[in-house]
């Protein structure tokens, strides 16, 4: 007998040759696997800053106040905060590291909730400059849009349960203003995947298949606006003149 | 028990490329161990180097979750090609085994060809990728190693299969 692309024999293995089902049963199992050349999923996860914030806050709700001091003294929060101070309120670090070591949960929660409203309204204001940017293309300034959107609905989403505890007004206001922002992102119609609480689209958005850099610019600035408001309005300073 | 009842081996070449890939998987999972920081640092030095492919927009908050993704994807091409490639030599091994006993001997040949190429060639798509992802982003190395390796090398595999899938049949009605 002769083997395979010119071997003059090939070799016999002599073992009992397997029935015809068994085979078509291996091969079956093999096809499936080479026909889905699946390159798995991307879970986004927490950043340090992100991760120490949901560590202190658990800490906290525990009532472990050694552990959420320990966490929130060398933990990368701290550390932004610091250097973020320019652009946060004054005395904001101070204060919350202040309710930390007091263990008042309350108000720690509501000086990390500026904290993180501060960080989305930065990002907001960003994306508005970079859209307005001059000389930069459509497909750029499409692309902007869902990348900015995702990291401030991920800053926003750790403290919204927080804000609308303190401030439904602006929380509702805010959901709304990014809610619309995503709209005008969208490459389609389709229900939105970062904001869960995304309701029905209007019926004009519903049709839409291209992003609107234009509107979107403006819903960030709302988006900017309202988180502004928001963390003035958050200062004690403001609220007891 | 006749010689046709016999199981026959493929030829040497086949078991050497089968072997072959198996040795590089394991050589490849070894490699993503022992040189994790140095891949990761490449990848993301050479993904800094260039901002537009991927998008980067110069704020780390915004870009971090990007170059993050991007790593992850280029680590989960290597860890494929790990797999795909233990997976597959092993596969050519068993399918052209099947079709040096019952193939005959012109389609055997084309089987064992199309087996042993198709399934050698399949895995180096999802290195292939991990090497693009820096330098050409996630998406678009994925549509270069869909073209020019799975859908050929993968798809040679899946044509050989069906076929001797249908020899297979053939033989079991003749029976």
């Amino acid at each position: 007998m002769t083997g395979p692309l010119g071997r003059p024999e090939a070799l016999r293995l002599f073992l009992r040759p397997p029935t015809v089902l068994t085979v078509l049963a291996v091969l079956a199992t093999t096809a499936s696997p080479v026909a889905a050349h699946h390159v798995g999923t991307y879970v986004p996860k927490d950043n340090a800053v992100s991760a120490n914030f949901k560590e202190i806050k658990f800490a906290l709700q525990a009532g472990k106040l050694d552990v959420a001091l320990r966490l929130f003294e060398g933990g990368a929060l701290r550390r932004e905060m610091r250097a973020r101070a320019a652009t946060l309120p004054q005395d904001l670090e101070a204060e919350a590291l202040a309710a930390v070591r007091t263990g008042d949960a309350r108000v720690a929660e509501g000086r990390l909730m500026v904290f993180f409203a501060a960080l989305a309204r930065d990002l907001a204001r960003e994306a508005v400059r970079q859209l307005a940017e001059p000389g930069v293309s459509p497909e750029t300034r499409a692309a902007i849009g869902p990348k900015f959107l995702e990291a401030i609905w991920r800053y926003y989403n750790l403290v919204d349960f927080a804000v609308s505890m303190r401030d439904s007004k602006s929380s509702v206001a805010m959901r709304l203003a990014f809610d619309e922002a995503e709209t005008y992102a969208k490459t389609s119609a389709a229900p939105a995947a970062v904001n869960p609480c995304s309701g029905q689209r209007r019926a004009a958005d519903r049709g839409r298949t291209a992003p609107d850099p234009d509107r979107l610019r403006a819903s960030l600035e709302r988006v900017a606006q309202i988180l502004g408001d928001l963390v003035e309005a958050s200062t004690p300073a403001r609220r007891n003149p | 028990m006749t010689a046709d009842d016999a199981w026959r081996l493929p030829p040497w070449w086949v078991l050497l490329v089968a072997v072959l890939l198996i040795v590089c998987a394991e050589l490849g999972g070894a490699s993503m161990v022992r040189f994790k920081l140095e891949l990761a640092r490449w990848a993301r030095d050479a993904m800094l180097a260039r901002p537009a492919v991927h998008g980067l927009v110069g704020v780390r908050d915004v870009d971090e979750r990007i170059l993050d993704e991007a790593l992850v994807k280029f680590d989960a091409g290597l860890r494929l090609f790990h797999l795909h490639a233990e997976g597959m030599g092993l596969v050519i091994i068993a399918t052209t085994s099947v079709a040096a006993t019952l193939g005959g001997r012109r389609a055997g040949r084309a089987l064992i060809a199309l087996l042993t190429a198709g399934g050698a060639g399949y895995p180096l798509g999802y290195l292939l990728w991990s090497a693009l992802i820096p330098y050409r982003g996630i998406e678009e190395g994925k549509a270069i190693a869909e073209w020019s390796v799975w859908i050929p090398f993968g798809g040679a595999t899946i044509v050989a299969l069906w076929w001797l899938a249908g020899l297979v049949t053939l033989r079991m009605l003749r029976r």
